[in-house]
């Protein structure tokens, strides 16, 4: 298999078809701890989930099934969230006893097979047992009435894939998949 | 713009990077890693790297000078004990050849606090008439009542922006 380098996953024109690593290619322990949206101006709270950090490492072979319950996510957003004028994300994460080098993240987030956007940020170093987080508050481009439709009337056709690299390996992939509902 | 923010532990680093977005400030630990902020501010996209300032993680500090723009040292001004500790850090930094070139901003944090030190006090003590050939600037603040911290990132945006359009 062709190393999946931050470039191959940036040339992607689709989602990716299953997971490119397997579960235990995260060697480093990093663990996400906590995930958040907030819309800006309100602080209203459109997503939480926090968890503790898992007691006892995952064990080597694992049920499709159950592996796919720990890699995907499915958010129900209301459909709201899409007429946001500015969002706050909040990612808590640590990392285990060695120390990360370089930890980039790429998102890509496809609607209907079609590219729609990129996320893509570099930590860099990783502290040997820290609890790390990112904030990111950003501005949302208005969609068109039309498109808002098409997401409401398109349940599961928005998805997302997201890359984590250390030093351009990578380490981890985390899929989801959204659906908006009229509130 | 990379802004990145250190001081000795407890010198209110995170508390001031919640407090200038108006977030709840009341229930803050202290920080074990990093806390990334990115945000915009006056136009401009600042990504904020507040790094824990305990004297175990210290070490790790270099880890992120690569590419700073601008570096923030907060200064627990009522922590009169720790001074010598803070001068010594600070001034280690400052001869770190990666951040040369960054904008330097020094925050006398907690000046809502009766025994802290004013400004120019502090700067003596911080021997801060030392630095030169940076720009730098001292500017009192208080991340608890909100004051000082917008002329502060003002000057930290003002002063990159402008070297930057020098080099354009």
């Amino acid at each position: 298999m062709a190393q999946i380098t931050p470039e191959v996953v940036l040339s992607y024109t689709k989602p990716a078809s299953g997971y490119l690593c397997p579960l235990n290619a995260n060697t480093f322990g990093i663990e996400f701890l906590k995930f958040e949206i907030k819309e800006y101006d309100t602080n209203t709270v459109v997503y939480q989930v926090a968890r503790e950090p898992d007691s006892e490492p995952l064990p080597e072979v694992l049920d499709p099934e159950i592996e796919d319950m720990i890699r995907s996510v499915k958010y129900t957003f209301p459909a709201s969230f899409l007429k946001f004028k500015t969002v706050r994300t909040l990612l808590e994460f640590c990392v285990g006893p060695q120390p990360v080098s370089n930890l980039r993240m790429i998102e890509r987030h496809f609607f209907k097979d079609k590219l729609v956007r990129t996320y893509d940020f570099e930590f860099g170093f990783c502290i040997p047992n820290s609890t790390n987080s990112w904030e990111a508050i950003y501005d949302v481009p208005e969609y068109p009435a039309g498109v808002i439709n098409d997401y409401v009337t398109s349940p599961w056709a928005h998805k997302s894939d997201s890359f984590y690299f250390v030093d351009n390996k990578l380490i981890m992939h985390n899929k989801a998949e959204y659906q908006y509902v009229q509130d | 713009m990379r802004v990145l923010m250190v001081g000795l532990d407890n010198a209110g680093k995170t508390t001031i990077v919640k407090r200038l977005n108006g977030e709840d400030i009341t229930t803050i630990s202290p920080t074990l890693g990093f806390n990334i902020k990115t945000m915009s501010f006056k136009g401009y996209k600042l990504n904020i790297w507040d790094i824990g300032g305990q004297k175990t993680l210290r070490p790790y500090w270099r880890n992120y000078y690569e590419k700073t723009d601008a570096l923030i040292w907060v200064v627990d001004s009522a922590d009169l004990a720790r001074l010598e500790d803070c001068r010594a850090e600070l001034h280690n930094l400052l001869r770190e050849e990666r951040l040369f070139g960054a904008t330097l901003l020094i925050f006398a944090n907690k000046q809502d606090i009766a025994s802290a030190l004013p400004v120019a006090e502090l700067e003596k003590a911080l021997n801060i008439g030392s630095i030169t050939k940076r720009h730098c600037r001292v500017v009192a603040c208080s991340a608890v009542d909100g004051s000082g911290l917008l002329e502060g990132f003002d000057f930290v945006v003002h002063d990159i922006s402008s070297r930057i359009y020098l080099f354009s």
